[in-house]
């Protein structure tokens, strides 16, 4: 298997044990990944807030370059996943507009055609029969006993139309991973709402409460560690999980994984290996769990 | 007790609109039995007439006659001249209130073709134009709130009035179930039609004749009431309304030999026909086995029109298709058949709103204070049968009619004296008999079976035997009806209690109906006799007038007022 | 037979909500609003919901199913029974239970009411119709299909957890009028709607436009004020200086600048904002968790630049 990675700006920049474990878990499973080194970013549906063209534009480009190399695309963050869809599903819905971008890019080389480039989650890859078929033929150390908690992120099931999970109201691609990793995945209501990253700089409060809900609920689920497909997500339930009243008052706190790091290990691979001593929260406990 | 200069009952497009002409002076209240965006004024899909001539030619004068002529020459010509010519200018005004209208390409009102309109004249906003001038009146009821005020989820009981003047309202608070009077200087009704006692029916289940039975049993007649129009696309079995515009862009019927049957009933309008017209040829296929399969059904056919067109000027009828019965109209023929739609008849007025009692030697004597404008109403301007997007247009032209013939009223009236405790008390026995009643009947059983009845006997077509089997089956309802089981007796949203008062309103109305229908031995508009099939000038060219007698129907007549156009022969 | 699992709550006999199960026989055909008034009609009077048109225009019978708003009349049955031939219903979400599953749109109205609904226009209208084309009215045609039916209101993430929020269903109304070529108030209309509790409180979580039954999908109508906000001009608030310095960072670098973008969203004049940064800042830093403090930006970055430049941003 050979993908273009598109692999976004915060696996480059904050959250670059994403980047780190991504490799890992895709050179183990014999997964080929070309880096998309000259993809802009996917604009993260707040360049659209400015000027959707150009959010379409910068997308479409992205996708162009991808099948110039015949090959079919692959995100490692659920946001870089839903606006690269949204951008392709707007082009390839209004021949009008898509000529109107197509002028655009002609100029560099680039030409958007519908349907030559599939676009898809790491997660779904996965996911999917062979994915989970070749997690468990590669699995090194089962993740017996950890209660692995999913965090879809936003962007990879809404809107239900431009998701690859079968059923994105109520999707289990994730929790059939963990399963295939040999973990327990733990359901729990606020696996599929929002972790309030987005609104972090314009009312912190909401946003903090959206991420506090959703890790309550997940904790008191029962989860060890929570696992997610979106460095975004990782972010807001990650880096800013001191920050949380609700956890705060109860005593609480719970390890964020990215879902490579959490295939990684399965594989084989140290916590150390895979960067997991940078995240806020420490992985200590979740260290002696899997010793 | 609540008291207000005016009270509007119903907040569809006649109640906003004559709110609208009202608020600036006076202090209004506005009450619905749902909240008044979801008025049923907002399922009207297809557009509102208009001679505003921006597809082609068109004339107040043409509108008229074709409304003349659609409603079989039993409308009240003088009123169809005002109401035609008014069409235009409160299309404006709708317009400049911020109603938005699918547009020319030059940025004009865009219009199309209609049942029994000789023109284009149809205004429309894609397939919700109800629903779009319904939003439009509510946000100015919103904008005009310091004097409006809106009582949302109120059921209206009875009207409180000596015999000649109208003092007010009895209601309730569905919320609390709180019953109040509400004295008034003039009430106004705009309580919408009644095609819930119909089984097959387009109407929303608020369309339950609450307006009208409270008017009748306030001593005011019914007029008209044997008109109701079938429409001729209802989605089969649920009556769910496809509307007319599909046909005005181009949609065929076919029965289940893919023939398009309407050559033969309408061979110069075909599809575009009248309502009545279209529905009889419809239930003519079906009753001679030319449905689909043999079945209830007739197939309309818009897969011709190519998605774009659908998607830009039909797509909730797309939608509603794909929902409620999996056909994509863009691939595939939608099942339909007539549904129970409107109801030409009502509350009679004048052209001013103003409710009239009786029309003895010619002379009109009114209920003071009392005015009625939209459906509920009867002006008459549809005569035996409503063209198509007539009726938005009469919610609007005699919603503000009777607006400013209550603001008239106004500068003289005062407020009548009522008996609270007197009127509260004639309800509340009501609600007691219905939670005494402990019976065995069940309400659902009763509301079926008349609905079954009212659609299989006085439907498309009828006949005295029909009929008068008919009134029988509604009477026996009627008693069982007394012997109802209730299950919930508490106060707060008890939505059952009110679901029964609407039964016992409509089963007087069914009642009402078929009685008219009985009487009116001729064929005319949407009343179709197969026992007298000729529309008979001599003997029925002239409104009926349903009064309570005691617990007996008394029907009377009222000329038809004819100016213009004589009748003639009605061919399409 | 199936199982309708509805959520009761009658607090004249009750204080507490509880769930009851009720058999149905859902024949094909059947809407959620059939298997209801079934119920209602042959099991239990007392079953309390609002509903009216049955065509999905009147906007009265939002409720949850299997945990998501939708409305009663516009859903199949049977499409929505679980694995076990279970269809749970409760009410909306985010406002108050009055009975079973009626709830109180108050709140819901009064934000409405916030937007100032109605079109403002002071010229004296022409004899006719304003004029207005077809691609202007389009920019107003899927706002205007929204039906009211707080859909997008009960399941929208955002109240869950802050109820000054103005909401999907005020939001999309405030686009039908300020996308209104008609209108005149429309830089008055994106000032307000960028107050916090407007649009800028968007977590783009995408469930308004998942459970919105009609076109009017209030989280693109959101972006459709942004959109105008930043145009005109309306960028003293953390949300426009967010997106100002999220396209500054792509034109200049192709990709985005994750040291320089939480700064300026708050503004350099900030400083309590700015303060706010600091404990997520120097924990990230102390983790060694921090973007390269040279931003290195995406290779063949003259195209990027040539994109930005021909579609004149």
């Amino acid at each position: 298997m050979k993908f273009a990675l598109y692999t976004g700006c915060v696996a480059r920049g904050a959250t670059k044990e994403l980047m780190i474990s991504t490799m890992k878990a895709a050179r183990d499973l014999g997964i080929d990944f070309v880096e998309m080194k000259s993809a802009a970013c996917c604009g993260a549906g707040v360049l659209s807030e400015q000027s959707p063209i150009l959010a379409d534009a910068l997308n479409a480009r992205t996708i162009a370059q991808a099948a110039k190399q015949d090959l079919d695309m692959i995100t490692i963050c659920s946001t870089c996943q839903g606006n690269l869809k949204k951008s392709e599903c707007k082009l390839d819905s209004d021949a009008e507009y898509r000529d109107k971008i197509n002028y655009v890019l002609k100029d560099g080389g680039h030409q958007y055609v519908s349907g030559k480039t599939k676009i898809k989650h790491f997660a779904n890859i996965l996911a999917a029969p062979e994915g989970l078929k070749l997690l468990k033929e590669k699995l090194k150390r089962p993740l017996t006993g950890l209660k692995v908690a999913a965090f879809y992120g936003c962007y990879v099931l809404r809107p239900s139309e431009l998701s690859d999970f079968e059923d994105p109201d109520n999707p289990t691609g994730l929790e059939d991973i963990f399963s295939a990793l040999g973990a327990t995945p733990v359901f729990y209501d606020g696996r599929t709402k929002c972790c309030g990253f987005p609104i972090v700089m314009m009312n912190k409060e909401a946003s903090h409460k959206m991420a506090g809900n959703a890790l309550v609920d997940a904790i008191e689920s029962g989860a060890d560690v929570v696992v997610t497909g979106c460095p975004l997500c990782h972010l807001s339930l990650d880096s800013y999980q001191p920050e949380i009243d609700q956890l705060r008052q109860k005593g609480y706190s719970i390890p964020i994984l990215h879902l490579p790091q959490l295939v990684a290990l399965a594989l084989g691979h140290s916590p150390r290996e895979l960067d997991m001593h940078k995240h806020i929260v420490s992985v200590k406990e979740l260290e002696a769990k899997l010793s | 007790m609540i008291k207000h200069d005016v009270v509007i009952v119903g907040s569809g497009l006649a109640g906003m609109r004559a709110a609208l002409e009202l608020c600036k002076d006076h202090d209004v209240a506005i009450l619905s039995k749902v909240y008044p965006s979801r008025s049923h004024s907002g399922a009207a899909q297809g557009g509102i007439a208009a001679a505003l001539g921006n597809s082609g030619d068109d004339s107040w004068q043409e509108h008229m006659f074709d409304t003349v002529k659609g409603g079989d020459y039993l409308g009240d010509q003088d009123a169809i001249e005002e109401y035609c010519k008014a069409a235009p200018r409160v299309i404006y005004e709708l317009e400049h209130m911020g109603c938005i209208f699918s547009r020319t390409p030059e940025g004009k009102i865009a219009q199309r073709s209609f049942g029994g309109h000789s023109k284009p004249r149809a205004c429309f906003a894609a397939d919700r134009t109800g629903h779009s001038i319904l939003h439009a009146l509510h946000e100015q009821l919103l904008k005009n709130s310091k004097s409006i005020k809106i009582y949302s989820e109120w059921y209206m009981h009875s009207l409180i009035s000596d015999g000649s003047r109208c003092a007010g309202v009895v209601v309730s608070d569905v919320r609390t179930g709180a019953m109040e009077t509400m004295h008034a200087k003039a009430v106004i009704f705009c309580t919408g039609g009644y095609g819930r006692v119909f089984k097959i029916t387009s109407n929303a289940f608020a369309s339950t004749a609450d307006g009208v039975i409270a008017a009748f049993n306030a001593g005011v007649p019914l007029e008209d009431p044997e008109f109701v129009q079938y429409h001729p696309s209802g989605l089969w079995r649920q009556g769910i309304l496809f509307s007319e515009a599909a046909r005005g862009e181009g949609g065929t019927l076919l029965n289940g030999d893919g023939k398009r049957f309407m050559e033969t009933y309408a061979p110069t309008r075909m599809e575009l026909a009248p309502r009545d017209i279209v529905s009889r040829a419809e239930q003519s296929e079906i009753n001679e086995g030319r449905g689909i399969d043999g079945k209830d059904f007739v197939h309309l056919d818009l897969t011709h029109l190519g998605e774009a067109k659908i998607m830009e000027r039909l797509p909730q009828i797309r939608q509603l298709g794909i929902d409620f019965i999996g056909v994509d109209c863009v691939k595939d023929l939608l099942p339909i058949q007539p549904t129970a739609h409107y109801s030409m008849g009502g509350i009679p007025t004048d052209i001013n709103g103003q409710v009239i009692l009786n029309h003895g030697d010619g002379k009109a004597t009114p209920m003071e204070g009392y005015f009625a404008a939209g459906e509920c109403a009867c002006v008459s301007v549809h005569g035996a049968n409503r063209l198509g997007t007539n009726s938005l247009l009469e919610a609007v032209v005699f919603g503000e009619r009777a607006g400013r013939a209550a603001l008239e009223y106004l500068k003289t009236a005062g407020f009548a004296p009522i008996n609270e405790s007197q009127e509260k008390t004639k309800v509340l026995n009501q609600v007691e008999e219905i939670y005494q009643s402990d019976g065995s009947e069940s309400y659902n059983e009763v509301r079926t079976e008349m609905k079954e009845t009212m659609t299989s006997l006085c439907g498309v077509y009828r006949n005295e035997e029909n009929l008068k089997e008919c009134i029988s089956a509604v009477k026996d309802l009627q008693s069982r009806f007394k012997k109802g089981k209730v299950t919930d007796k508490g106060k707060l949203f008890n939505t059952e209690l009110y679901e029964i008062m609407e039964l016992g309103n409509m089963l007087k109305m069914a009642e009402i109906i078929a009685t008219s229908a009985l009487q009116r031995k001729e064929s005319r508009g949407g009343h179709s006799r197969t026992d007298f099939p000729k529309r008979d000038d001599d003997n029925f060219l002239h409104h009926s007038l349903v009064y309570k007698n005691g617990e007996e129907l008394e029907i009377k007549k009222r000329p038809v007022t004819i100016t213009k156009y004589k009748p003639v022969e009605r061919t399409y | 037979m199936s199982v309708i699992k509805i959520k009761r709550f009658n607090p004249e006999k009750r204080k507490d909500s509880y769930f009851q199960e009720f058999n149905v026989d859902l024949k094909p055909g059947t809407t959620l609003l059939d298997a209801l008034n079934e119920i209602k009609w042959e099991q239990d009077g007392s079953l309390t919901y609002r509903m009216s048109c049955r065509s999905a225009i009147c906007g009265s019978c939002g409720v949850k199913a299997n945990g998501h708003a939708t409305l009663a009349c516009q859903k199949q049955a049977e499409n929505l029974l679980d694995k076990n031939d279970v269809i749970t219903v409760e009410p909306l979400g985010n406002m108050p239970v009055i009975k079973d599953l009626v709830t109180d749109f108050k709140q819901f109205w009064e934000k409405v009411d916030q937007v100032k609904p109605f079109l403002k226009n002071e010229q004296a209208p022409p004899e006719k119709e304003r004029n207005q084309s077809p691609e202007q009215f389009k920019l107003i045609d899927d706002s205007s299909t929204c039906i009211m039916c707080g859909a997008c209101y009960s399941d929208c993430n955002v109240l869950e957890v802050d109820d000054k929020f103005l909401g999907p269903a005020a939001l999309a109304k405030a686009q039908r009028f300020v996308g209104d070529s008609r209108d005149e108030d429309t830089l008055e209309r994106v000032k307000e709607l960028s107050e916090p509790g407007g649009i800028w409180d968007c977590t783009h979580c995408g469930e308004c436009v998942e459970r919105c039954p009609k076109p009017a999908q209030p989280f693109y109508r959101i972006k459709e004020i942004m959109t105008v906000a930043l145009e005109k001009g309306v960028h003293n608030n953390n949300g426009a200086r967010h997106a100002l310095s999220f396209t500054k960072s792509i034109k200049n670098s192709g990709l985005l600048n994750e040291n320089t973008l939480p700064v300026e969203s708050m503004g350099f004049t900030n400083i309590k904002g700015l303060l706010e940064l600091v404990p997520v800042g120097l924990r990230m830093l102390l983790k060694g968790k921090v973007p390269p403090i040279i931003h290195k930006p995406c290779d063949e970055l003259n195209d990027v630049k040539r994109i930005f430049k021909e579609l004149d941003q």
